[in-house]
């Protein structure tokens, strides 16, 4: 203990000289805007530790929950702009500042304040209904829809959540109303339809598979831009004539003003740490295929991703007016 | 039957290989220490270790974090009943009476009935959740917001009987709790209700921080600026022991509590922290002696503890049996599950027998871990009360603050404690009651959010309260107990309390 | 430990002597705070019986706090006279909870440890008037060995000062 203090006072009296060494010189503290054992958590942590082998320095996660991760989001957004903060956040990243300028508040955030590193993954939805409704394929869910205007009834997230904002996209372009049944996250999205309280839900692969295995859920069609390598026979929107596309990424940000150099470090690390086998082989058990884009195209994408959903946010507007 | 003993036997051979044994054991250990942390509960504690079990077998990492929670549990009563500093809002009520007691020179037998009605809740917990898991699991799936929204004003009911103070200020600290709950997102249209443009008050704000404040700081406040310091107390040894008298008090609130805290547990959501509630409501209504409550009963520390206890092990049974969570701590137990590849679902039992019945045999394990080391502890953590006050009460502020601090790496929760602190202080000045004030904001947001998801499901009628018949039973079930607390005032024009002497007013 | 005054109050004078009674200051506080409540409610849509929007359940919430901190007021009468509510711990309790405040404010600022142990030095030192060896012994220890317990052991980022202790 005593040699550890001993060594943070030498370390104080050198802080000047170590501002000029090479990035990284210290531990990097990477935010997850969600509490431990969600989504950006269980990406998180594997990133973090391939990182640590190829910057050779700690990288150390921080979960700042809070506000559906606009506390997390915050946080980077307005952190020092040196490298040694990252954020992984997930796509509700560009959502948040969407919401908040509907509501004319002023935002915690907004997404360039953030510069994008690296897509980490990305996982397409799928849509799953209780199996006690006659429909089999997309063309028989929006028929039965048409048939009962109102009377299907879909589970959500909470409002402009991952689980919303795909359905809504569904509903706007087939023309459909439905009830939306809001809830406080994924799990009881999906607890509500499995006890057939609403008929239908969006659902991530990995929190439908074991229920739709068991015969609890059935699974009609996915937003993915293909088909799921584990659901080969659940066609895409785009192959029943729809063009809607909805995927649940994660995805490292830094602070907009982080220099350069510092980003193409960061950026190298992580190419390099997507490749390593402990991470992959943890992503896959976690049921999230690695999915890495390079700064360029990771800001196209979510460039791209935020247009569609500051969209689907104006379609929306706001619930109960 | 046979079945189940077999496999039972399984489960027991794993939970006794020893590297499994040494883990549950040392989960207990760290969740009591966790736990006796002021601020810090069985959530904080397993989300704080969760990523330390990244790295584990999937056995030993559930194990682990089971034996976590539920010592974060023990310990959180620990301190509710030494320091009136509850760890989460099920251990509000033992703070009520487990701390008067301990104010009374009774601190010895109320750990040791808290230790014992939670082994024994545990327990049935455990038993029930072997037994019953499949059919109750898909029974608790039946339980939407219609019903829930009934279980919750059932809950609030509860309130009748939970003061003995005035049945206004009561209601008004009710409505106060109720209140404090709107704060934050409202999930069914995005508003940000009452935060003062403050982002960290999106997911409003935590009970955690609330109780600490209320009950922990606020007792703090009162205390150390006595005039006189308080009096050091100095357990004998027999003293540490439950009288015979106390033992007979405890065994029908231990017996009530486990079944009530088991019933209320498996339904999905988070209504479990209720059950400690409604369990000292039960207590009271049923005692010969009310006026006892909130001065030292026994009986309100037995009864909720033991409610408390067995539904969190209720909290499993739809997480195994079905793999989907009750609640935040359950969820994180998934995520412990998922971090290894193996997906909770409805096959979990079938496909790794060994995890799920490994897990319940070492929950046996644990919670007879938990027996045997803390009733002899119970002479250790009595005398943390001989350190002299002076010393004692900074120690715990600065604890206070570290615990809320951690939860989410964040000043707000401190804040948030210390303006809670502030207010309770206040309130006890003029004579209110706080315990109402955590009810109502633990059921507030539940509450709002059930009725309008209902609504939103039956596309605005109120017949879907009518409709389904677990509901209406439900709503049954809370019209009489309104009714019951009504009658005396209805037909005599006088409280119940007054009944029994409790009302100071009516004499 | 000393008796606390928790509960309601003994009435034991008759009504109204005494002057202000407590009940009526604290019903009308509950009032005030209602109406501060259902003013600040005005911006959310109310909706319908049928579809509560998000300012409904406040605003229902917010008249039932209003209505029985009007009752508390009306019948308080003879509850506890506001003067005989006695304030001996105030003063300690406001001490208290600058000196919390105080450390909430400089955790992020000099780091935990640093403020911890200037928190402890102050309650036993200036405030309690402890031996100055204790003092020293007891805020060193703790904040060194809490600091090790959640921040290395239980790896919660605790926050390091500029310094980087």
């Amino acid at each position: 203990m005593k040699t550890r203090y001993l060594l943070s006072v030498l370390m104080l009296g050198c802080g000047v000289a170590q501002a000029q060494d090479v990035f990284p010189s210290r531990s990097i503290t990477m935010i997850v805007p969600f509490p431990p054992g969600g989504v950006a958590d269980t990406t998180g942590r594997p990133t973090a530790a391939a990182l640590e082998k190829v910057l050779k320095q700690p990288v150390a996660i921080t979960n700042r929950p809070g506000a559906g991760g606009a506390v997390g989001n915050a946080a980077v957004a307005n952190a020092k702009p040196d490298g040694y903060t990252v954020l992984m956040a997930l796509s509700s990243i560009s959502v948040i500042p969407e919401a908040d300028k509907l509501f004319n508040r002023k935002p915690a955030y907004t997404l360039d304040q953030l510069a994008p590193v690296a897509l980490i993954s990305a996982d397409p939805m799928i849509l799953v209904v209780h199996p006690s409704l006659p429909v089999k394929t997309v063309k028989e869910v929006i028929a039965l829809a048409r048939k009962q205007p109102g009377e299907l009834s879909f589970s959500s997230s909470g409002v402009y959540g991952a689980l919303h904002m795909p359905m809504e996209m569904f509903l706007h372009a087939a023309k459909l109303k439905m009830r939306h049944v809001p809830t406080t996250g994924g799990g009881p999205a999906i607890t509500q339809l499995l006890g057939g309280h609403v008929t239908m839900t969006a659902g991530g692969p990995a929190a439908i598979t074991p229920h739709v295995k068991a015969g609890k859920l059935r699974t009609i069609v996915t937003w993915g831009a293909e088909r799921h390598p584990n659901y080969k026979e659940v066609p895409t929107f785009k192959e029943q004539g729809m063009d809607i596309v909805y995927y649940i990424w994660a995805g490292m940000f830094v602070p907009v003003a982080t220099p350069e150099p510092v980003v193409k470090v960061l950026r190298d690390a992580v190419r390099q740490a997507v490749n390593d086998a402990d991470f992959k082989s943890q992503m896959a058990k976690v049921n999230s295929p690695v999915n890495y884009l390079d700064a360029p195209d990771f800001a196209k994408y979510v460039d791209a991703d935020a247009k569609r959903l500051a969209a689907v946010v104006k379609v929306v507007g706001k619930v109960g007016n | 039957m046979l079945e189940t003993f077999n496999s039972l036997m399984m489960g027991f051979a794993v939970a006794f290989d020893p590297k499994v044994f040494m883990y549950a054991i040392a989960g207990c250990i760290i969740g009591t220490l966790v736990g006796m942390m002021p601020g810090l509960g069985p959530l904080a504690g397993i989300s704080l270790l969760l990523p330390a079990t990244f790295g584990l077998d999937p056995i030993i990492a559930i194990v682990l974090l089971a034996g976590v929670y539920y010592g974060a549990m023990y310990g959180g009563s620990t301190t509710s009943i030494l320091m009136r500093i509850p760890g989460e809002a099920a251990s509000v009520m033992t703070c009520v009476d487990g701390y008067a007691m301990t104010q009374n020179g009774r601190a010895g037998p109320a750990l040791a009935i808290a230790a014992i009605g939670s082994f024994f809740a545990g327990t049935v917990g455990v038993i029930g959740l072997m037994l019953m898991a499949p059919t109750l699991a898909s029974f608790a799936l039946r339980f939407g917001p219609p019903e829930y929204t009934a279980l919750l004003l059932m809950g609030l009911f509860v309130l009748a009987y939970m003061s003995g103070g005035s049945m206004l200020k009561t209601l008004a600290m009710a409505f106060f709790g109720l209140l404090l709950g709107m704060i934050g997102i409202d999930v069914m249209s995005g508003y940000t209700r009452f935060s003062f443009g403050m982002v960290e008050l999106g997911d409003g704000i935590g009970i955690v921080p609330v109780a600490v404040g209320l009950f922990g700081i606020s007792e703090i406040l009162i205390t150390a600026g006595q005039a006189e310091p308080p009096k050091v107390q100095r357990p004998k040894l027999r003293e540490l022991i439950p009288s015979r008298e106390e033992f007979r008090l405890s065994v029908g609130p231990i017996l009530r509590g486990s079944l009530l805290g088991f019933a209320i547990g498996i339904i999905p959501g988070s209504a479990h922290v209720i059950s400690s509630f409604v369990s000292y409501g039960v207590e009271r209504r049923l005692s010969k002696h009310p006026e006892r409550f909130g001065k030292g009963a026994i009986e309100g520390v037995a009864g909720p503890e033991s409610a408390n206890n067995s539904a969190a092990t209720g909290a499993f049974v739809p997480m195994l049996a079905l793999g989907i969570p009750t609640g935040p701590v359950t969820a994180v137990m998934i995520a412990a599950i998922m971090v290894h590849g193996i997906l909770p679902g409805p096959m979990l039992i079938e496909q790794q027998p060994e995890l799920f019945w490994g897990f319940v045999a070492s929950m046996y394990v644990g919670n007879l871990v938990l027996l045997i080391l803390n009733l002899p502890m119970v002479g250790l953590f009595v005398n943390l009360l001989r350190i002299p006050y002076a010393y004692l009460y900074p120690c715990i502020l600065a604890f206070c603050i570290l615990g809320c601090y951690s939860v989410s790496n964040s000043v707000t929760d401190v804040w948030i404690m210390l303006a809670m602190g502030a207010i309770g202080y206040g309130l006890r000045k003029f004579g209110f009651d706080l315990a109402p004030v955590a009810l109502g904001l633990v059921l507030g947001p539940m509450l709002e959010l059930s009725l309008r998801q209902s609504l939103a499901m039956s596309g605005g009628t109120y017949m879907i309260f009518l409709e389904r018949p677990i509901a209406v039973t439900m709503f049954g079930l809370a019209l009489l107990l309104l009714a019951l607390a009504l009658k005396p005032v209805l037909f005599r024009s006088k409280d119940w309390r007054s009944e029994v002497g409790l009302d100071e007013k009516v004499d | 430990m000393a008796e606390i005054p928790a509960g309601p109050a003994q009435d034991t004078q008759d009504p109204e002597k005494g002057g202000l009674k407590s009940d009526r200051v604290s019903g009308l506080v509950l009032l005030a705070l209602a109406g501060l409540i259902a003013w600040l409610n005005r911006e959310f849509p109310l909706g319908t019986l049928a579809d509560p929007g998000p300012g409904y359940v406040p605003l229902l919430l917010a008249v039932g706090l209003g209505v029985i901190g009007l009752l508390v007021a009306l019948l308080g009468g003879r509850s506890e006279a506001l003067r005989d509510i006695r304030w001996t711990e105030a003063r300690r309790a406001a001490v208290i909870l600058v000196a919390c405040v105080a450390l909430t404010f400089a955790l992020e600022r000099i780091g935990y440890r640093l403020s911890v142990f200037a928190f402890l030095v102050f309650f036993l030192g200036v405030v309690e008037r402890k031996k100055p060896l204790a003092v020293v012994l007891v805020a060193t220890g703790f904040s060194l060995a809490s600091f090790h317990v959640v921040a290395i052991l239980l790896g919660v980022p605790l926050p390091r000062g500029p310094w980087g202790f």
